[in-house]
């Protein structure tokens, strides 16, 4: 290619990367404003929640109505219950998913493809199908507002071993029949060469099950009875009531030290997270 | 055997949780007081109230020690109490929306309370009650709950729109000035409608309740106690009719899920509202709020709403420690703490000759409407007993003034689906 | 594996043996590995459909100490069931949209994000973050972003010189609106997975294109998006199964309203059983939306061998 040929691809690549950037801005801005208004709403006093167009940035801010929505229930409490279940929620279904994953990805069976399709028909019941049943079955085991009631009827894992076992499926033939030459049992394969090679797709698993179950919302509500049992959005949604509302500021606030934890470890997180998958893709 | 290792494995698995939380929330049951469980609803000043009532019926007395849960709003109480039932742990006392009496009486849900009444030896007097509070706690003859947190509802309105406007600093006497009044709140500017008359609610939980009171000014009844469905009668059409004719042809109102929001934010002049709202409305609004009776037509009688306690254990002992709660929690003194604070009616005639009650109500006595509309006052209408009575006359709402059906027609849908309710329910 | 037993082995009869005893224990070693979660899933998520089958053939409201058997009428209820209807369609034009728009706009960006570029890390964190977002605050902070009089969106609305609709009071106008939090929140997370699905294809395709003059439009269509296929294979049963699924947003947000525009299908199973006390027509309708899932499921399972290049 001759310099005034270079040239041209170079002029034409920053029209690129500026239209790619313009189009990412756009899309983080799309993303990032509902969080602005809330932190903005949950400053404002009541004054200026209600005016049009907004006043983007409150004239005086009202920090107070952190402390107010604080106040409204023990939120501290409903922190701990909230990191209590996720976390052991996750841990345990992961320790159950990469057991069937290995399972269905590399021991031989005469059901294993009739079993797999039992599997994923789980993945499609809806979890307010089963609500009504699984309570009976919490009461008969005595587990109506503990943390075992809220954690363990999610803990079975079809969405985790599906992505488990696809991914041990992409693991090279020779490494599993190298374990077995080194003597190694299912159970040693599984930990000592299937999960190290799989961390970054459990690290993604890890991170979208402690999502999921930091959320969940109806089950909990059903599940526990008193202040003390209940997680974050139970205790959240439990704010807004019509008769005795709270103003949007309240709400606001309240959602945001919901949120702000979560964000934290998010944003820590996220680089190493994200990164691993990419890393570990292209190492398997 | 190596199955055996994988099996130890997962029994490993699944005893770690039970020992990491072993610490359950079961408790023994001892000898010494009865411990029983209340589940309350209603956040905010109301819940507060509960709570303190418990803490103060737990230190009068060393025999009974109650322990207050909070459920939610009343529908996420129900939720949970349906799926206690289904699983056969129930609490021992309720707080119910007293409607849903009836229907949880009918299934046997709920303790008959008049062997208490004729056994009680403290004094308690049943005809100190306000009749028409009590009477909704009473199915098929026997007594299932007593009035605690009772309301009805009442129309608020912005006093400086009012002066704005040119209005008397009252609220409407009939529906058809409530229609005038609303026709001249209502400011346009530049096409848009920038504030309106009146906001009607289409939210679940009271939506219903309102056009019962309408239906009621109207002369007529949403259904009778057999339940006999009476939508197509004339009452009931000309209230329909009016409130469409204000959403659709006047255009000076709306239905919203959260009207008060609207009110609150200066965007309508008028609202309807519990008299458990008038603590909330007052304190957060910027500009004067008077409350006064819903507007009456051919007669002033609106439904009597809000809550009950009522005895949901099985356990005699429990039962008898249910019903020491119950009696102190809808005392004069209890009432007395919690009328001023939330705004709720009196429930007895001992409630409002309390020396507090008395002074409160003369220290604001534009909350008083609270009590003069005691008087008039009648049950709900059979149907909301029903599991989607409630529902169907939201819906009817929702239909007028959201969808436009013609009154008529909506009318007649409710009526069918509230008859065939019924039958799924009865027969 | 056969193979190489036959190869360390020498011997025929050897390796028969071998193998019926290996079987035997690759049969322990299965059922032991896959128990703990056949147990869970059994007690957990397959009773609950029995029994919940069980009682869609009664007539029950939960607390009554008699279910009345009614055969099929329950079933016949849900045929001229107007409100089914309307929670079925918005089920359906809920998972339509949010799989054709989010996946959609999920993989463009994921196209744009996957180069070495400034911002990178700040661009791809913010756009993925509603995923770690409550969804009862998304559902709280959204419900005021929608209102008309003074949220968010009218600013913008009026600034191109429309009247802000009603959002979520507006029959028209309250499914679009659930349908743009559902993307909102969702978005990020398909473009992660996607992301690193793209990590996954080999530079060298994409060099051999170039050598052959492809553009980056060809690139692609015909390198990308088919190489993506179990990427997207995988997203798109995900997203499916959440907006059948779709019930917190609704919940909070709208109630199913107004007039039933955004009840969908779950939400109604849950008004049934637990607001109106309808068990036994709630299980029915459990049974239907059970039955449509695996339907669905099974059709995409066998429409992936044909068009997914793993």
């Amino acid at each position: 290619m001759g310099v005034i040929g270079r040239k041209a691809v170079g002029s034409r690549d920053l029209i690129a990367r500026f239209l790619t950037h313009a189009a990412l801005v756009f899309a983080a801005a799309v993303i990032g404003l509902p969080f602005l208004w809330m932190l903005t709403t949950a400053l404002k006093s009541p004054a200026e929640v209600y005016i049009f167009p907004p006043v983007w940035w409150p004239s005086e801010l009202r920090l107070d109505n952190f402390a107010t929505a604080w106040r409204s229930a023990p939120f501290g409490r409903f922190y701990v219950n909230s990191i209590v279940t996720a976390t052991s929620g996750v841990a345990l279904e992961i320790a159950v998913a990469a057991l069937s994953a290995y399972a269905f990805a590399r021991i031989k069976f005469r059901y294993r493809d009739q079993l797999f399709i039992v599997l994923l028909a789980a993945m499609m019941i809806p979890g307010q199908v089963a609500l009504i049943p699984n309570y009976v079955v919490l009461k008969h085991l005595g587990w109506i507002n503990t943390y075992r009631g809220i954690v363990i009827p999610h803990v079975s894992s079809v969405f985790g071993a599906f992505l488990l076992r696809q991914y041990f499926l992409t693991i090279p033939e020779s490494l599993y029949d190298a374990a077995e030459i080194d003597g190694m049992g299912h159970f040693k394969t599984l930990f000592f060469i299937a999960l190290p090679l799989a961390r970054p797709v459990v690290g993604t698993l890890a991170l979208y099950l402690f999502i999921s179950k930091w959320n969940s919302y109806l089950w909990p509500l059903i599940v526990t009875n008193t202040q003390n049992m209940r997680t974050l959005p139970v205790g959240l949604a439990m704010l807004r009531q019509a008769e005795y509302a709270i103003g949007p500021e309240h709400l606001m606030a309240a959602s945001i030290f919901v949120l702000v934890p979560v964000l934290v470890v998010f944003f820590i997180a996220q680089k190493q997270l994200i990164e691993g998958i990419a890393a570990g893709a292209v190492k398997g | 055997m190596k199955a055996m290792r994988y099996l130890l494995l997962i029994a490993l698995i699944l005893a770690l949780p039970v020992g990491l939380w072993a610490a359950g929330s079961r408790e023994a049951q001892a000898s010494g007081p009865v411990k029983i469980v209340y589940w309350r609803s209603l956040t905010g000043v109301a819940g507060e109230a509960q709570d303190e009532l418990v803490k103060r019926f737990n230190a009068s007395q060393d025999r009974v020690i109650v322990e207050a849960q909070f459920q939610g709003a009343y529908a996420e109480l129900n939720q949970k109490l349906l799926a206690g039932l289904a699983a056969g742990a129930v609490p021992d006392v309720v707080l119910l929306d007293s409607p849903f009496v009836a229907l949880f009486a009918k299934d046997g849900v709920l303790a008959p309370l008049d062997a208490f009444v004729r056994s009680d030896r403290s004094g308690f007097k049943l005809a100190d009650f306000i009749p028409g509070l009590l009477q909704d706690g009473y199915h098929e003859n026997k007594l299932y709950a007593l009035p605690f947190m009772r309301s009805t509802p009442l129309l608020y309105y912005n006093r400086e729109m009012f002066r704005e406007a040119g209005l008397p600093d009252r609220a409407p006497r009939t529906w058809d000035e409530f229609r005038d009044f609303s026709r001249r709140l209502t400011v346009v500017s530049g096409g848009e409608t920038t504030r309106f008359g009146a906001a009607f609610t289409t939210s679940t939980t009271t939506a219903h309740w309102y056009f019962q009171a309408a239906v009621y000014a109207y002369g007529g009844l949403v259904s009778d106690e057999k339940f006999n469905v009476k939508l197509t009668e004339a009452p009931a059409l000309a209230a329909a009719t009016l409130w469409q004719d204000m959403v659709f042809k006047d255009k000076t109102a709306f239905g919203s899920l959260d009207p008060h929001t609207e009110f609150l934010n200066r965007r309508v002049g008028m609202v309807f509202g519990s008299t458990g709202s008038m603590g909330n409305l007052f304190s957060r609004a910027t500009f004067p709020v008077a409350a006064g009776f819903m507007p009456g037509q051919v007669k002033n009688l609106v439904p009597v709403g809000g809550a009950v306690l009522a005895v949901t254990s099985t356990d005699k002992n429990r039962q008898a420690a249910a019903w020491e709660f119950i009696k102190y929690m809808t005392n004069a003194d209890s009432q007395a703490y919690l009328v001023p604070r939330t705004g709720y009616m009196p429930n007895s005639q001992s409630s409002i000759n309390h020396p507090e009650v008395v002074a409160y109500f003369s220290q604001y006595p534009e909350r008083k409407v609270a009590i003069d509309q005691l008087v008039h006052t009648r049950p709900q209408a059979s149907v909301i007993s029903l599991g989607k009575g409630t529902e169907l006359l939201r819906q009817l709402v929702e239909k007028l003034l959201v969808g436009n059906v013609a009154p008529a027609r909506a009318l007649a849908e409710a009526k069918a689906d509230l008859e065939k309710e019924y039958n799924e329910t009865y027969k | 594996m056969a193979k190489r037993a036959q190869l360390v082995h020498g011997s025929a009869d050897k390796t028969r043996k071998r193998l019926s005893s290996r079987e035997k224990r690759d049969a322990a070693a299965f059922i032991g590995f896959t128990f703990p979660n056949f147990l869970l899933l059994g007690v957990f998520v397959f009773w609950p459909i029995i029994y919940s089958l069980y009682l869609s053939f009664f007539r029950w409201n939960m607390i009554a100490p008699r279910k009345t058997f009614i055969g099929l009428a329950n079933y016949r209820t849900m045929i001229g069931d107007a409100v089914f209807w309307q929670s079925m369609r918005n089920t359906l034009v809920l998972a339509a949209a949010v799989v054709v728009v989010k996946i959609g706009i999920a993989l463009f960006l994921a196209t744009l994000l996957n180069r070495k570029m400034r911002m990178r890390g700040a661009y791809r964190a913010i756009i993925f973050s509603p995923t770690f977002t409550t969804s009862v605050a998304i559902a709280m902070v959204w419900g005021w972003i929608f209102d008309p009089n003074f949220g968010l969106l009218r600013v913008f609305i009026n600034a191109v010189g429309l009247r802000s609709p009603n959002w979520l009071g507006d029959v028209q106008w309250a499914l679009p609106a659930i349908i743009i939090v559902v993307i909102w929140s969702g978005v990020g997370y398909d473009m992660v997975i996607f992301l690193a699905g793209l990590t996954n294809i080999s530079q060298e395709y994409y060099d051999a294109a170039q050598v052959d003059g492809a553009t980056p439009w060809q690139c692609f269509w015909r390198i990308t998006v088919p190489l993506l296929s179990p990427t997207t294979f995988f997203l798109t049963i995900v997203s499916v199964i959440g907006a059948l699924k779709a019930f917190d947003i609704v919940a909070i947000m709208t109630e199913g309203g107004p007039l039933n525009s955004t009840n969908v299908i779950v939400y109604y199973i849950y008004q049934n059983a637990f607001q109106w006390f309808k068990t036994g027509y709630a299980s029915a309708l459990a049974v239907v939306l059970f039955a449509i899932i695996m339907i669905i499921t099974l059709a995409q399972t066998r429409l992936s061998k044909r068009w997914v290049h793993y």
